[in-house]
């Protein structure tokens, strides 16, 4: 049988016009085609691949024996001749394949691919709901959540991972199934602080939380006010919170607070649409595109998701991503890029060409999501830029009109309202730039102290090289999808040169990291999941190799998900106790008073922050903190301005972040506690296992 | 199904979006915090602009340009619910009510207006009308698909 190829010559045609509609467009009539072919092909394909069967239950396409005569796809990849490949358009997608011998009854039922796919989804939903209300969040203690999960929750993120699997077996022709699992399983990691918590989780929420009360109780924001702490930052990009703020009058709630902890699950849903959007345009195979977002919902451990500008900033740089690659295309651009034999069998065709009319529109679509992006946050657009820079670098993309809109609106915006931070970030460009290793590295000060925050640590490492190495052995491996996929190899390129830049409060490797992620996800699972059009014996081994590789490497990232988001959950819970003696402490100060803290990672840390200053004493170099702790009312005392109201509030939570982050010795916070409440200079005002809270005492 | 065609579905889309910005702002006379309050507010804010935007293709959206106008709708939507709320706090003159009229007003008239014909969505629907007119009329060409075939797929250069 000869190869089945398209004809070899581009069918953009010589005036790049393309007289052939878009990858998604073929997509219909390729599977028209490929369904009347199906029957014929299948039947040869078993023929040459009897030993197959077993491959095929696991997910791995049978491998054609002979490369010169096996029924090869037809090369888009998304028509080869199995059926249950998982990318063949075959006639079983909607789920009521003919059984093999005709049956009635529930049992013929259960055998259907819908009952297969649906089983393990009930099974994973009964073992997680009767999990649920084990999590015993009151009791963290060093290992966050890990502990505290109860085995049915691990139990049923493991079922979910397999029927995941076994659902990418017919991705191509039923992918409301992975879809269905994904949202199953982003529920499932990131619902249950939502369901169970009663208070805001994680410090830097209820910061967002405390800036969205404010400017409810303004009623504007005030650019040009001087705000201790960085604080003026938020009323000079109030985009997002102005949104929060408008939702929580919308719903008639106190504050945002009662919808904050469904955040990461709000974002995720929004996320998720958008990158299929932009894994589409580079893959028609469905199976590679949902095990990169599965992938991509594993990697994002970084705890960007929760209600913050970032989260919200990132959700719409992807969708200017999405747009600018599926229709900022120019015109005679795609050389080889539309020619099925040139491109990697799972890779998509470059889309058709817009013209200069069809940009312009698009760019003004885009303002406003740019606008916003803008008004919501200081780095991403930064993050923008670059990405569409790095894409003005391909003669694909290479649209100046895009990248400068898009700059002008950032220096019209940095020039008006964020005049105040950008010129002094600009002025301490000139300290940090070209500090790459003082710029990558993470928070503060310190390395992680403790089991549970050193076993968190050693999981980011891990899950960085897994997924870093699978992304750059699918980026060698597969050239082909690496050069038609060369936009996303960019975009994740991008903000690399952002650490010669600026530290970003130590935050910076986690947004560079961030940045990265939809590339890096959708390359190492162009490791995972191997063509399926491929005839070589090569191809064939990959194809073994993946069936064991994928199931495995997912748990491996699941495993290594778990600890980076829950390993250090008791800096991230603070049970209501311990809110209420903090804003108790707040309203018991007098306004202008300066409050001490340990460190600023704490529930309520920034209530009613326009109203006080804030010390955040041990947020600085680990040396300074030893010598810190030789006298702590000594060297706090010396801090406080004379004549200046000062209380120090020390919490459990604070306890935990200090140890965590490594800004104090194991047992540093306990002897911080003890010497202050020992000394002359502090007075208790209240003490209880919520925290303790003092009052200073001058001497003179 | 026989539609009356003054109402087809297209059309009483087009109607529900436009409705959708009152309906919500109706339902912020109930109670805080009621279901029947958060719900259709949330879904007017995060859906109904960008599906306005998005939706009201002349003929319709091909399978991809669905699922584009679907992934595309709530950042759309949430961005343009952001830039009304930004302005109206920066002016000092935020309320709910008026935040939720100018996003309903704005909603109304989008969704009487054609879509923002990004090639996606007008190359597939193009297409599919001009292969179901020549499938229909067996090589024939109506006005209409004579009208639409002067648009080239992919729009040309």
């Amino acid at each position: 049988m000869q190869q089945d190829r398209l004809p070899t010559t581009p069918v953009t045609g010589g005036d790049g016009v393309p007289p052939q509609p878009s990858a998604e467009d073929r997509e219909a009539a390729e599977r028209e085609d490929a369904e009347r072919q199906a029957a014929d092909r299948e039947a040869a394909v078993r023929a040459a691949t009897q030993p197959a069967a077993a491959a095929r239950d696991t997910g791995t396409a049978p491998a054609p024996r002979d490369n010169g005569t096996a029924p090869a796809p037809r090369d888009t990849g998304t028509a080869p001749a199995p059926r249950d490949n998982g990318t063949a358009p075959a006639p079983r997608d909607t789920g009521t394949a003919p059984a093999p011998r005709p049956r009635s009854g529930p049992l013929a039922a259960l055998r259907t691919p819908a009952a297969a796919n649906l089983a393990p989804l009930v099974l994973a939903a009964a073992l997680w709901l009767w999990a649920l209300p084990q999590i015993d969040f009151r009791s963290i203690e060093e290992f966050g959540l890990l502990d505290r999960f109860p085995v049915g929750f691990y139990a049923a993120l493991a079922v979910l991972t397999g029927g995941f699997v076994l659902t990418l077996r017919r991705a191509g022709t039923a992918p409301l199934w992975p879809a269905t699992y994904c949202a199953a399983m982003l529920v499932a990691l990131k619902a249950p602080p939502a369901i169970l918590y009663d208070t805001v989780r994680y410090a830097w929420a209820s910061k967002h939380d405390a800036i969205i009360s404010r400017l409810l109780t303004e009623g504007t924001v005030h650019p040009g006010r001087e705000l201790s702490g960085g604080m003026s930052a938020y009323d000079q990009w109030p985009g997002f919170f102005s949104l929060d703020a408008a939702l929580v009058r919308a719903f008639g709630v106190d504050a945002a607070a009662s919808f904050i902890n469904w955040a990461p699950v709000a974002l995720g849903m929004l996320t998720v649409p958008v990158l299929i959007l932009v894994y589409r345009t580079f893959s028609d195979d469905w199976r590679l595109v949902w095990t990169g977002v599965w992938i991509f919902q594993l990697a994002n451990w970084v705890g960007q998701d929760y209600l913050s500008p970032q989260g919200f900033s990132y959700l719409l740089y992807l969708t200017v991503f999405a747009v600018v690659v599926r229709h900022f295309v120019l015109p005679g651009s795609a050389g080889p890029l539309r020619d099925r034999s040139a491109l990697d069998p799972a890779a998509a065709a470059v889309p058709p060409p817009t013209t200069t009319r069809q940009r312009a529109v698009a760019v003004l679509f885009l303002v406003p999501v740019i606008l916003t992006i803008n008004a919501s946050h200081q780095l991403t657009p930064v993050m923008l830029c670059a990405s569409l820079f790095a894409l003005c670098l391909t003669r694909r993309y290479r649209n100046i009109g895009l990248l400068v809109t898009t700059g002008l609106i950032m220096l019209v915006w940095n020039l008006t309202m964020g005049r105040e931070l950008f010129l002094e970030t600009l002025g301490t460009l000139r300290e940090k730039a070209g500090d790459l290793l003082g710029n990558s590295r993470p928070g503060f000060a310190g390395d992680p102290t403790g089991p549970g925050p050193e076993l968190v640590g050693s999981a980011n490492i891990l899950m960085v090289l897994a997924l870093g190495g699978l992304a750059a052995a699918a980026v060698l491996l597969r050239r082909r999808l690496a050069r038609s996929a060369l936009p996303l190899i960019l975009a994740a390129a991008a903000p690399l040169p952002m650490f010669a830049v600026n530290d970003y409060g130590g935050e910076m490797i986690f947004r560079v990291y961030l940045f990265g992620l939809p590339g890096a996800a959708f390359f190492a699972a162009a490791a995972l999941v191997p063509a399926v059009g491929a005839a070589s014996r090569a191809a064939a081994v990959a194809r073994r190799t993946a069936a064991v590789a994928l199931p495995v490497t997912l748990v491996a990232l699941l495993a290594g998900f778990l600890p980076s988001y829950y390993g250090k959950e008791g800096m991230h819970y603070a049970p209501p106790g311990e809110t209420a003696l903090t804003r108790r402490a707040f309203d018991r100060a007098p306004e202008g008073a300066l409050i001490l803290a340990a460190t600023g990672a704490f529930a309520d840390s920034y209530y009613r922050y326009d109203h006080y200053e804030r010390w955040f004493f041990t947020e600085q170099e680990v040396d300074e903190n030893l010598r810190m702790l030789k006298d702590p009312a000594g060297y706090l005392a010396g801090g406080i301005p004379a004549g200046r109201p000062a209380y120090v509030i020390l919490t459990p939570t604070q306890g935990e972040a200090v140890i965590g982050e490594g800004y104090l010795p194991v047992g540093g916070f306990d002897t911080l506690k003890d010497a202050l409440k020992r000394s002359p200079l502090f007075e208790v005002v209240e003490e209880s296992r919520d925290g303790l809270v003092l009052r200073y005492r001058p001497t003179t | 199904m026989a539609a009356s065609p003054r109402l087809t579905p297209r059309v009483q889309r087009r109607a529900a979006l436009a409705a959708s910005g009152w309906v919500a702002l109706a339902a912020t006379a109930l109670p805080g915090g009621s279901p029947l309050r958060w719900i259709p507010v949330l879904a007017f804010v995060v859906l109904a602009p960008g599906l306005a935007l998005l939706l009201p293709q002349p003929l319709g959206l091909r399978p991809g340009a669905r699922l584009e106008a679907l992934a595309l709708a709530a950042p759309v939507s949430l961005s343009v619910a952001t830039l009304v709320a930004t302005t109206l706090f920066l002016t000092k003159a935020f309320s709910l009510t008026v935040f939720l009229a100018v996003l309903a007003l704005f909603v109304t008239v989008a969704a009487t207006l054609p879509g923002v014909p990004l090639p996606a969505a007008t190359r597939g629907a193009v297409e599919r009308d001009s292969a179901r007119t020549s499938a229909r009329t067996a090589g024939g060409t109506s006005p209409l698909a004579a009208r639409f075939r002067k648009r080239r797929p992919g729009g040309g250069r």
